[in-house]
């Protein structure tokens, strides 16, 4: 686990830059969301391995260092929650885009301006 | 005033931005409810300041640094989420909440049709609560989050009745912004793993305690440099910048001037002059960083403006120069080896210069989209002799020009002055001299706009033509507003330095504001020190702390 995820966020921040540096609008946002995703597997590792802990539940008996950290999680919902409306507000903005100039490529774009 | 109503801070701004979504079909009364909500939001502000200016209440009680705290829920401090005003934050807020009633006023009266229906009012007050939301909150987290909804708002204000260029403009805007949080939020969860809170004032705690910071938190710290300088257009990260404020109309590009920077510069004060200010092992790696970062993004900038020819390139290029004056007091203060009482002065210029340059650039931008309706083009080689045509623009945009320029009757004098005089007496001369050149420059690209737009004979189709009289009484209104806070802060600026020297002093001794959060037990040096959580163990080891009385009902055995 401790050697997986951070292998898992440097492949998926790596795929994300490349599909960002992208001339076509479409690969930019699938970039973009693949990023959120990779920011998350951030968060989820700074809560340490999992591995032979309770859930955390509060009970006043038990040691509360075997207990999985909560908040990294209660900070991921939220930056799911976040990363989703951002989604929603791209893949909107990429069909306004589409019905202003017919065309979804960062060059045709700059063409059309002058 | 009370600890709890500094939420109201956001649940103004809030509730009226849902309101106006309710109200889209009727713009008249969304412009209504916008002025009413607005002015009691200046209100607020204003009250939050003298309370914690004086550090007293109504009812005589003396508050610990005057700074007003309220923890959500009830949650003891390192666990829920703080919200908390020092002067610094009501300072920000009081002349933030003026700029956007100000803003506001010449909305009504000058945007474009196409803006003002539907739900532009709405992302107007949306965009306010993120602002003042990441002014009053105690949280790294609970930052982002405000950076998230105050960026959402903007960039549907991008989007909003855009034209295909703008389109391509905000692109550049929404994807280098997104890439920007998506750092922070990576920054967020790498700190909290480091340290086992994201209490600013927790933070501010482990950063005091001599060795207590892990020096693996150090890189983190310095990618949270990266990501604020991106939100404050600081030199690497700027060039997102001139190429997208100049197609916004005036309004929206004065309210964006006005605001969305200066959040990223106070955030920069926050937490490099509070939460790290005192740990050496940060200040050794970021001070030179942003002394060089300073005194090239003020001259780059500045050279940037005196080569443009539309009044609103010229302004937005000058966003970016100004921060570096901003961001010089911060280097200044944070170096080794300065005394605290230069600390003090030149953070206290710092915020100076934030809360004068937010009047002042908002104004010089609402004035060049009057110029812009008078002449018909804000092109500069196109358009002249606006002196004759519009007497009242012309001389309220001299006042706003001459006062960024720094002329000594006028706000950003003292800012300049005090910058430069911790500047000289500190030993950095290098930078002192970047900011006397920028002064000077920025005076040039102001006469500029002055000689050509206002001063040479009438140009253009639109100038000529006498029968084009636009209606400007609304945006007059809003821009004299603005040029009376300016020149109040350039008469009256001895009381105005005094509030942010009483601001810079409780940044660069956190103490009263760790007291204030988390309880007088917890500040390092005093008899009380604890032992647990002096950084890297998980909040939940730390939950012993909280008494039973604050648990959830339903968890109690």
């Amino acid at each position: 686990m401790t050697v997986l995820t951070p292998i898992m966020v440097g492949v998926i921040f790596a795929v994300s830059v490349y599909l960002i540096l992208g001339r076509e609008l479409k690969s930019v946002c699938m970039g973009m969301f693949l990023l959120g995703h990779g920011a998350n597997l951030v968060i989820i590792a700074s809560s340490t391995s999992p591995v032979g802990k309770l859930p955390p539940v509060l009970e006043t008996t038990l040691d509360l260092s075997r207990l999985v950290d909560p908040l990294p999680h209660a900070l991921i919902l939220t930056a799911i929650v976040i990363g989703f409306a951002v989604q929603a507000f791209l893949l909107t903005l990429l069909v306004l885009t589409w019905r202003r100039g017919r065309t979804l490529e960062l060059n045709d774009l700059a063409v059309q301006e002058h | 005033m009370p600890n709890h109503l500094i939420i109201l801070f956001v649940l103004l701004p809030m509730a009226a931005g849902i309101l106006t979504i309710l109200m889209h079909r009727w713009p008249r009364v969304q412009r209504a409810t916008g002025l009413v909500f607005l002015t009691a939001n200046v209100g607020v502000a204003l009250v939050a300041l003298t309370t914690v200016y004086h550090g007293v209440d109504p009812s005589g009680k003396v508050r610990v640094g005057g700074i007003l705290v309220s923890q959500m829920g009830n949650w003891p401090a390192p666990f829920g989420i703080t919200v908390a005003v020092d002067t610094l934050s009501a300072v920000m807020l009081a002349i933030e909440s003026i700029v956007c009633l100000a803003v506001f006023i010449y909305c009504i009266s000058q945007l474009p049709n196409r803006f003002s229906g539907g739900y532009f009012y709405s992302l107007y007050h949306l965009l306010i609560f993120g602002v003042q939301w990441s002014f009053i909150t105690g949280d790294l987290f609970n930052l982002f989050v405000a950076f998230e909804i105050m960026l959402m708002a903007s960039y549907a204000m991008f989007c909003v009745g855009t034209t295909r260029d703008q389109m391509r403009q905000a692109y550049k805007y929404i994807l280098l912004n997104l890439v920007g949080s998506t750092l922070f939020v990576s920054c967020v969860g790498l700190l909290y793993g480091q340290l086992g809170t994201l209490n600013m004032a927790d933070i501010t705690r482990i950063a005091m305690t001599p060795g207590a910071l892990p020096p693996t938190a150090v890189p983190v710290i310095a990618m949270l440099l990266i990501v604020f300088g991106l939100k404050a257009a600081i030199f690497p990260v700027w060039h997102w910048l001139p190429d997208t404020y100049h197609t916004l109309p005036g309004a929206i590009g004065g309210l964006f001037a006005g605001l969305l920077t200066k959040v990223g510069a106070y955030v920069l004060i926050r937490v490099f002059v509070m939460i790290f200010g005192m740990s050496e092992a940060v200040t050794e790696v970021i001070s030179p960083v942003i002394l060089v970062a300073a005194g090239v993004t003020m001259f780059v900038g500045v050279l940037g403006a005196v080569s443009m020819h539309t009044v609103r390139r010229i302004l937005s290029i000058h966003i970016i120069s100004q921060i570096g004056y901003m961001i010089m007091g911060i280097g200044i203060a944070i170096t080794l080896g300065v005394t605290t009482e230069s600390k003090e002065l030149a953070v206290a210029g710092a915020i100076f210069f934030i809360i004068h340059n937010m009047v002042v650039k908002c104004c010089l931008f609402l004035c060049g989209g009057l110029m812009a309706e008078h002449a018909g083009s804000d092109d500069l080689q196109k358009i002249g002799g606006l002196l004759c045509r519009a007497p009242w623009l012309a001389a309220l945009f001299l006042i706003a020009a001459m006062s960024l320029a720094g002329l000594p009757p006028l706000s950003g004098f003292f800012g300049k002055w005090v910058l430069l005089y911790e500047g000289f007496r500190g030993g950095f001369y290098v930078v002192s001299g970047f900011a006397i050149a920028t002064s000077l420059l920025t005076l040039f690209s102001m006469l500029k706009i002055w000689s050509y737009g206002f001063w040479s004979p009438p140009a253009g189709d639109h100038v000529t033509a006498p029968e084009v009289r636009p209606r400007t009484g609304g945006g007059i209104l809003g821009i004299c507003i603005l040029v009376a806070v300016a020149m109040s802060m350039g008469l009256g600026a001895r009381s105005y330095l005094n509030v942010s020297l009483a601001a810079a002093k409780s940044l660069v001794n956190p103490a009263p504001y760790v007291s204030a959060v988390l309880g007088p037990e917890h500040v390092p040096n005093s008899r009380l020190v604890r032992s647990n959580g002096a950084g890297g163990e998980p909040i939940i080891s730390r939950m012993v702390d909280i008494t039973p009385k604050s648990k959830p009902k339903s968890l109690t055995p």
